[in-house]
């Protein structure tokens, strides 16, 4: 199945059949995150700006990884991969490092690496291997629980970390894979419904700052100098922008402080603030035409497996870019999802990276054909 | 490719099954793309000029700027009150999120500095949120460059640059110049600088008095702050005005001087040019460090202060009340020869003076001379001159309550010296209808007789004793009290005449034999030398003396606690031949005048002859 000589030989080739807009729209985002950054550190390269780069160009090394990897080498491991994942979130609690009351990252070999990250793409590998593995006339148990199952274990890990938002992402990439893979709709409709029924018992678990959370985002004015603080800052930031915006490095609410985590999470609006609808627009269309490319590319392939991964990255980044503009507009509730990408934070970049490396292998190797496995 | 026929998966093959479901989910994410874009427009567009207002109101903060209190200079143009510029530190509540957290910070930084939380969480939620409330008023250098650094840790919390009040005469001045402190609650309507806690008021003294003239104007700026509340620029500013300066009458180091003798004494001093009426010293025993209410005093300070016996917060010259004693004799002696009494008729004193009195057992009241023997046939000028108490029991008795009382009252007794000083007391010239309006009862003959020498209902201060006899012995000229120069008391004074030159001349006379004839009442105080000084001694009881008492041999006043001791006055004026200065000592619990006010009065006037014979005003340069 796996053949050396093939690999290095069809280097070259590899390298010539990438999709090279989708390439140049990731790098094109890449460069709207070093001008926020630059802006943010008020034009101090040396700090965020130089460590951003640095980390995409490790994303990219890690990108051009995956792509050479064989995809049926990557279809034969994808469990050992998941696997592994899972791993390293069980052993966070023990080895962990503890910020903000929550313990989400390791130390490996001094680089903090936060593993919730990457399990969004290790599910979705997982996942797909799965559902391409399993018979169209497998039963119940096969097609609904042993997934479901999959797909738990890693959200629950991660919401006792705890990180809500990125379980969340976790949970819907997973599921999303479920709807692409055929599941009968009615199951998504009594799946909905059953989660609208325990909520109110879900709630209990919920963490207090959690539950403040939620209730501050259905009423940011409860508590302005508290939880709804950032949904304040953060609408006014991007409200005072207007349709042109303050002019890059002029942004009042970012560059006096006022808006919190705005390297990270919130840098949305910081653009926002600065460049104004016109901004936020472009950068909502590079982001959608990266989606479209994403899709187009994924429905490519020939094998299941490859559709269902690509599809799965796609979906996941989507999500991303959803929930953080959702959350920053004051649509969604604060959960802490950075903007892939954009946001400073290494391991989101990394995990990214190796999620369009996926994408992009599966599209170059778009005419092999997987077969059926036992899983 | 198979076909399904299980409920799992609907009934199309795999390829296209996967197609329609992703092409739904394409259609979905572009869905949730344009919602995305509708709320963007909606913040961007539609609410931008909302958005706009409170991105403004974010970074740009109002500022008040406390204006600098103007200077009080002394007649010679001496800074007495000065500011000193003071590192401060401020927490305005509506720029932090949570008070007691930033104060614990600042507690945190600045373990050692005595901050009470509790107290002035207290003091920030019973003020307005934008009201900035001081937490440290007299910050060190170090401190205050620690604050600086740690910044970002204090939300809410200022250190800024402020000015403190210096008074540079220290305690001999604080009494009269007053201090200023903290504004209290209800004088927050009047005064404009309550927007700024740290603003100070004049609490007493000149400084309250003319508070109005010295507080001077807020200036106020508009700056961009960062979400911590830290300066980043300012965008406009309108400054603070200087109150404006005020120059007072007083020679500070006269004022020193009579501060000085009186140490050790609990007392006062007046000292008044007989000219023009300007006070040259009002000084008052014991005293405080008035430069201690610049800084939070401390509770236990403030106690002692209150509790001492000795009253050190009250000005004894303006605010505390002696019967005049013998120092009324003048003017009952006016009065008389007013009321047609001829100077050189005489009385016979053989040490007491009796009157009937139905309501006692023998049928009359004796009122006793102060020398138990007598004076034999005094005249006027040897009334005045040995202070004989019967010889005026019977003038008075003669002339009646009410001419006294208005010849008293013509000379500024019983009446407020200064208008503007708030602590002023206005003491009281007794007569028949004060009498039946303040205590409800008819006067009685020997209330007469007792008012003759200053004593019964009589109350005055030592600030009217000096104007009084000023008046006296100027002529009759009468004198508008002066002790702060400014707009409102012009330099015109009124040279109306208010009594008969013949009369005071006589009086004159008398006090003159009173100070340096060998047997008057201040003889041994004498000045001998150029000029001279004269005056009239008082001794005021403060108790009641029982017959039995008398009968068994009068107490002396040092055998007595000194609570009940009699007060010691001397009112007297120099030099003889032209008279510049009059000065009133009251010494409290003193004895007796000759013993204890007449000596005081006598340094007072030597230093006068020696160093200040002719003061007179250095005019400051008016801005």
């Amino acid at each position: 199945m796996f053949n050396q000589n093939n690999f290095y030989s069809s280097a070259f080739a590899k390298l010539q059949s990438i999709n090279y807009p989708l390439l140049g729209l990731i790098i094109t985002l890449f460069f709207v995150g070093l001008a926020a950054l630059y802006s943010i550190s008020n034009g101090d390269f040396n700090s965020w700006p130089l460590k951003h780069s640095q980390r995409f160009i490790l994303g990219l090394i890690i990108f051009f990884l995956v792509i050479f990897f064989d995809l049926r080498l990557i279809f034969g491991y994808a469990y050992v991969i998941f696997f592994l994942s899972i791993i390293s979130l069980v052993i966070i609690p023990f080895f962990g490092i503890e910020s903000n009351g929550a313990t989400r990252w390791i130390n490996i070999a001094g680089i903090s690496l936060q593993p919730s990250e990457f399990v969004k793409y290790t599910l979705i590998l997982a996942l797909a291997k799965y559902f391409h593995s399993i018979s169209n006339d497998s039963g119940f148990i096969k097609t609904l629980i042993i997934p479901l199952i999959i797909t738990v274990v890693p959200v629950f890990l991660v919401i006792t970390q705890p990180d809500l938002g990125t379980a969340l992402i976790i949970l819907l990439g997973g599921i999303s894979l479920f709807w692409i893979s055929g599941l009968n709709y009615k199951y998504f409709i009594v799946g909905v419904f059953s989660i609208l029924c325990s909520l109110p018992l879900l709630w209990q678990y919920l963490k207090d700052y959690q539950k403040d959370r939620v209730l501050t985002f259905f009423n940011p004015e409860r508590d302005p100098l508290g939880n709804g603080y950032h949904i304040m800052q953060s609408k006014i930031a991007l409200g005072s922008g207007g349709i042109f915006g303050k002019g890059y490095m002029e942004g009042t609410q970012s560059h006096l402080n006022f808006l919190p985590e705005m390297q990270t999470d919130f840098i949305f609006t910081m653009l926002g603030e600065e460049f104004g609808f016109i901004g936020t627009l472009l950068l909502l269309l590079i982001y959608a035409a990266l989606i479209m490319i994403s899709i187009r590319l994924a429905l490519k392939s020939r094998s299941l497996f490859s559709k269902y991964l690509s599809l799965g990255v796609c979906n996941v980044f989507f999500i991303y870019v959803f929930v953080n503009i959702g959350m920053v507009t004051g649509l969604l509730p604060v959960v802490g999802v950075p903007l892939p990408f954009i946001s400073y934070g290494g391991s989101s970049m990394l995990a990214v990276m190796f999620g369009f490396g996926l994408l992009m292998n599966c599209y170059i190797n778009r005419n092999i054909i997987i077969e059926k496995t036992n899983y | 490719m198979k076909k399904s026929g299980r409920f799992i998966f609907q009934k199309y093959d795999t390829e296209n099954l996967i197609n329609r479901r992703a092409a739904l989910v394409t259609i979905a994410k572009a869905g949730v793309f344009s919602v995305l874009v509708g709320r963007l427009a909606y913040l961007q567009i539609a609410e931008n000029s909302n958005y706009k207002k409170l991105s403004d109101k974010n970074r740009i903060t109002h500022r008040f700027l406390e204006p600098e209190r103007g200077i009080i200079f002394d007649l010679q143009g001496r800074p007495m009150a000065i500011n000193k510029q003071k590192y401060e530190i401020i927490i305005i509540k509506e720029e932090t999120r949570d008070v007691e957290k930033s104060l614990v910070n600042l507690k945190s930084i600045l373990p050692h500095a005595n901050i009470d939380i509790e107290k002035i969480l207290k003091e920030v939620n019973s003020r307005k949120n934008f009201i900035p409330v001081g937490i440290i008023d007299d910050l060190t250098w170090e401190d205050f460059s620690k604050i600086n650094v740690n910044i970002h840790k204090l939300e809410g919390i200022y250190p800024q640059i402020g000015f403190k009040r210096y008074y540079t005469q220290g305690e001999s001045h604080s009494h009269l110049i007053g201090y200023v402190s903290q504004i209290s609650k209800n004088e927050e309507e009047s005064n404009p600088l309550s927007k700024l806690s740290t603003a100070k008021v004049g609490k007493i003294g000149v400084e309250k008095a003319k508070d109005a003239i010295l507080r001077g104007k807020l200036g106020n700026k508009n700056i961009e702050v960062n979400a911590s509340g830290r300066e980043i620029r300012e965008i406009d500013r309108v400054n603070s005005v200087q109150g404006n300066y005020i120059q007072l009458t007083i020679d500070s180091e006269l004022q020193k001087f009579c501060y000085e003798r009186l140490k050790g004494l609990s007392g006062s001093v007046s000292v008044i040019n007989v000219k023009n009426g300007e006070f040259y010293a009002l000084a008052s025993s014991p005293s405080y460090d008035p430069n201690i209410f610049s800084k939070s005093i401390s509770n236990e300070t403030w106690e002692n202060l209150l509790s001492d016996k000795y009253k050190p917060l009250i000005n004894k010259s303006i605010s505390n009340q002696y019967p005049p004693g013998s120092t009324i004799k003048p003017f009952v002696a006016l009065a008389a020869l007013e009321s047609g009494v001829s100077h050189k008729e005489t009385f016979f004193c053989d040490g007491k003076h009796l009157i009937e009195d139905t309501s006692l057992e023998s049928g009359y009241k004796t009122f006793h001379c102060w020398k138990k023997e007598g004076h034999g046939n005094v005249d006027m000028t040897k009334a005045i001159k040995v202070s004989c108490d019967v010889y005026f029991y019977q003038i008075a008795r003669r002339i009646g309550i009410n001419k006294i009382a208005e010849v008293c009252k013509r000379y500024g007794l019983g009446e407020k010296v200064f208008k503007s000083l708030y602590e002023e007391k206005s003491g009281v010239v007794p007569n028949k209808q004060w009498k039946l309006e303040n205590l409800g009862s008819r006067w009685m003959v020997g209330e007469t007789l007792s008012a003759g020498i200053g004593q019964g209902y009589f109350l005055t201060t030592a600030a009217q004793l000096s104007l009084a006899l000023a008046q006296l012995i100027n002529n009759g000229m009468r004198l508008s009290p002066k002790l702060i120069y400014d707009i409102e008391t012009s330099n015109v004074y009124n040279e109306r005449i208010i009594a008969d030159p013949k009369y005071l001349k006589i009086i004159k006379n008398a006090l003159d034999e009173a100070t340096n004839a060998p047997g008057g009442t201040s003889y041994r105080s004498r000045i001998i030398g150029k000029y001279k000084m004269a005056g009239k001694t008082g001794t005021s009881q403060v108790r009641a003396i029982s017959i039995k008492e008398r009968e068994e041999g009068l107490i002396k006043n040092k055998d007595l606690p000194w609570e009940k001791r009699d007060h010691g006055l001397f009112i007297g004026y120099g030099p003889t031949t032209d008279p510049k200065y009059a000065v009133s000592v009251i010494v409290e619990h003193g004895g007796s005048g000759s013993g204890s006010a007449a000596p005081i009065a006598s340094d007072i006037f030597k230093y006068l002859f020696e160093k200040k014979l002719n003061l007179k005003r250095n005019e400051i340069f008016n801005v």
